[in-house]
């Protein structure tokens, strides 16, 4: 039984020169990380802060979200709550009937995409504008982000090309990123201009100060709250910090994880409505309060969505973001993804090699690794435990426990040596897929020691 | 406001160990010289910091390093090179084909590169819509790190704050580094 992970995989895989490129150019990514991070001695002192604020934190998330709210009203805000994605979506459309709207910009959120936002009120008939570049790409292009910080790393500079010239009647075989970018660049200009309604997601939201806090580096968050009178900011519960002096924990954190950089271009305070405006802000459950329950997984409720963790995992690296099943990808979408449906999305949690890479250098310290371990000896329960695996482990078992039997077929096993390949690599061998056999001993080791070959 | 309570009553029938607040204190980085520090990452970040000397006037260094601007934003009084004041549009999007902005910053962070700004024209859209920006700040006025800089920013009140630090930038095409996705191309950081 191959999982839905290693059949994506394997497509991806097909693709050896692009499947090279991205290990290749995510790891360039993590080796700038690792660059930052040894330039600031306090690095490991700051993760622990960081893993701690957040643990008081989401363990006091009704005093802080209640005081986040309060010093939000006060700050002329209207705050909403959304117990799913259903009610944030309608609380959107609401908004949007209120003042008429048709357009709405909007940066990059991966709360939106968790809501299914873009696609609700599209069907609704209401034009959705993403303007985060790379995102911007992929709604051209039809397709959903295949990592969460590098929506577009998938994609080829020819294939954005091809797609710019039908789209925006850019040069013919101009595949230049400079001058990509600055094509849409003009053409957003225009979007931002006209655009009815704005609305960011939040990397923070400051409980002691009602503000929230977008973080980007095109500058467009900042770009699209900038025209019109609405501004929509919405955020998952965890998302919360107590204090601008613990904000400051986590901005060090962000950009140095995730890209490499020291910060991001714009780290914006947004704090109150503009004269004349109206800032909306939206306060979302969708499952996180339920993760509160269960004491295993309750530091994935820390992170922070830098996307280290993708870059840093072999098989992330090596397999795509579109291999797994859930709509955020690598260690922190596997467990994601079981937190939300064990049963829908446990293909995933054996797109992992155990290495502990993404534990070891996730700046709020989830471990990561750790939670996928737990979740496959949780696979039997569910039923989703591979058949032919727990065959083969029925079998070892049976071996391991009877010694003499054990070490009889293990004097048969260089056999196996001579035994025609269809017979060693077929289906009922999952571990003989994409490996070959290491080749048997003549002797084994037990046989060895006792003829005093081993001194 | 009934989703609220259901949001409340389901945090706290869920939560289970309560973790105390950590102790924020830390021996965060400090640099001997932080505008060198403060030059270099702007300048990784792709901006450019220049020291005033004395008897140069903010001016001339700004018409030497945008030779080209024709329309140029500043409400600030000492900004004579300025064609025009923001404040006096009514429309942000009049500010559109600005090709220079000049406002003043709060303060540097060393380690990053980083100048806070608090919306100070009328218009916050000034800060990013510009074809290039200049931002003029004390040169005492330079943190160390983030953590210093959130304490420099107890007290104020605004609408709109920012770190910014650089120009506005992209790699989303193939991890190729390209200024002016959306903001201004060019960050001038004068430190007066």
């Amino acid at each position: 039984m191959s999982t839905k992970h290693s059949k994506a995989a394997a497509r991806f895989i097909a693709n050896r020169k692009q499947e090279a490129w991205h290990d290749e150019t995510l790891w360039m990514v993590r080796a700038k990380r690792d660059k930052m991070s040894h330039s600031i001695p306090e690095w490991e002192r700051l993760r622990e802060l960081a893993s701690d604020i957040k643990l008081y934190s989401n363990s006091h998330l009704d005093t802080l979200l209640e005081e986040f709210e309060k010093n939000a009203l006060a700050n002329g805000a209207i705050v909403h709550w959304a117990k799913n994605a259903a009610e944030h979506n309608a609380i959107v459309q609401e908004i949007l009937r209120q003042h008429d709207a048709h357009t709405l910009i909007k940066s990059k959120s991966m709360l939106t995409e968790e809501c299914g936002m873009n696609e609700f009120l599209q069907e609704q008939g209401y034009d959705i504008i993403e303007s985060d570049l790379g995102e911007r790409i992929l709604q051209w292009m039809h397709l959903h982000p295949s990592h969460i910080v590098m929506p577009a790393i998938h994609i080829k500079r020819q294939e954005v090309g091809e797609m710019m010239e039908r789209v925006l009647g850019t040069e013919k075989g101009n595949s230049d990123p400079t001058y990509l970018t600055h094509a849409v660049r003009k053409n957003m200009r225009e979007k931002f201009l006209t655009a009815d309604v704005a609305m960011t997601g939040a990397n923070f939201a400051v409980a002691s100060t009602g503000e929230i806090v977008v973080c980007t580096n095109e500058g467009n968050a900042d770009m699209g709250t900038s025209f019109p009178k609405v501004h929509i900011a919405t955020f998952g519960m965890e998302k919360i910090v107590p204090s601008r002096e613990a904000l400051g924990v986590f901005t060090r954190l962000l950009a140095r994880s995730g890209t490499g950089q020291p910060v991001t271009s714009y780290t914006s305070h947004y704090c109150k409505p503009k004269e004349g405006g109206e800032f909306h802000i939206i306060i979302v459950d969708n499952g996180r309060s339920d993760i509160l329950a269960r004491p295993d997984h309750i530091r994935m409720l820390n992170c922070i969505r830098c996307g280290e963790c993708m870059n840093t995992c072999p098989v992330y690296r090596r397999t795509g973001g579109y291999s797994y099943t859930y709509f955020i990808p690598g260690p922190v979408g596997i467990n994601l993804g079981m937190l939300k449906d064990p049963v829908k999305y446990s293909d995933n949690v054996s797109a992992c090699s155990l290495c502990l890479s993404c534990s070891n250098v996730c700046p709020v310290k989830i471990d990561l690794g750790e939670q996928i371990y737990r979740w496959r000896q949780d696979l039997d329960r569910i039923g989703k435990a591979s058949t032919e695996k727990k065959i083969m482990s029925g079998g070892m078992k049976f071996l391991m426990e009877r010694p003499k039997l054990f070490n009889t077929a293990l004097r048969f096993a260089p056999l196996v040596n001579k035994m025609p390949r269809f017979m060693i690599y077929n289906g009922l061998n999952a571990w003989g897929k994409g490996r070959e056999l290491p080749t048997f001993a003549k002797q084994s080791f037990n046989d060895m020691w006792k003829n005093n070959k081993i001194k | 406001m009934s989703s609220k309570n259901d949001i409340l009553s389901a945090i706290r029938s869920h939560t289970g160990k309560r973790y105390n607040m950590p102790d924020l204190t830390l021996d965060a980085i400090v640099y001997e010289d932080k505008i060198a520090q403060f030059s270099d990452a702007l300048q990784a970040a792709g901006g450019k910091a220049v020291l005033l000397q004395p008897g140069e006037d903010v001016n001339d260094i700004i018409r030497q390093h945008f030779p080209d601007a024709a329309r140029i934003a500043s409400n600030l009084p000492d900004i004579t090179c300025a064609t025009f004041n923001p404040d006096d549009l009514a429309d942000p999007r009049e500010l559109n084909n600005t090709d220079l902005a000049i406002v003043e910053g709060h303060f540097g962070v060393a380690e990053n590169g980083a100048v806070w700004i608090t919306r100070q024209v009328k218009h916050k859209a000034l800060y990013f819509i510009s074809n290039s920006l200049v931002m003029l700040i004390d040169r005492e006025a330079i943190v160390n790190n983030m953590h210093e800089a959130y304490k420099r920013t107890e007290g104020m009140t605004y609408d709109f704050g920012a770190f910014i630090s650089g120009p506005s930038k992209t790699a989303d095409i193939e991890q190729a580094l390209v200024f002016g996705a959306h903001g201004p191309v060019g960050v001038l950081v004068i430190l007066k």
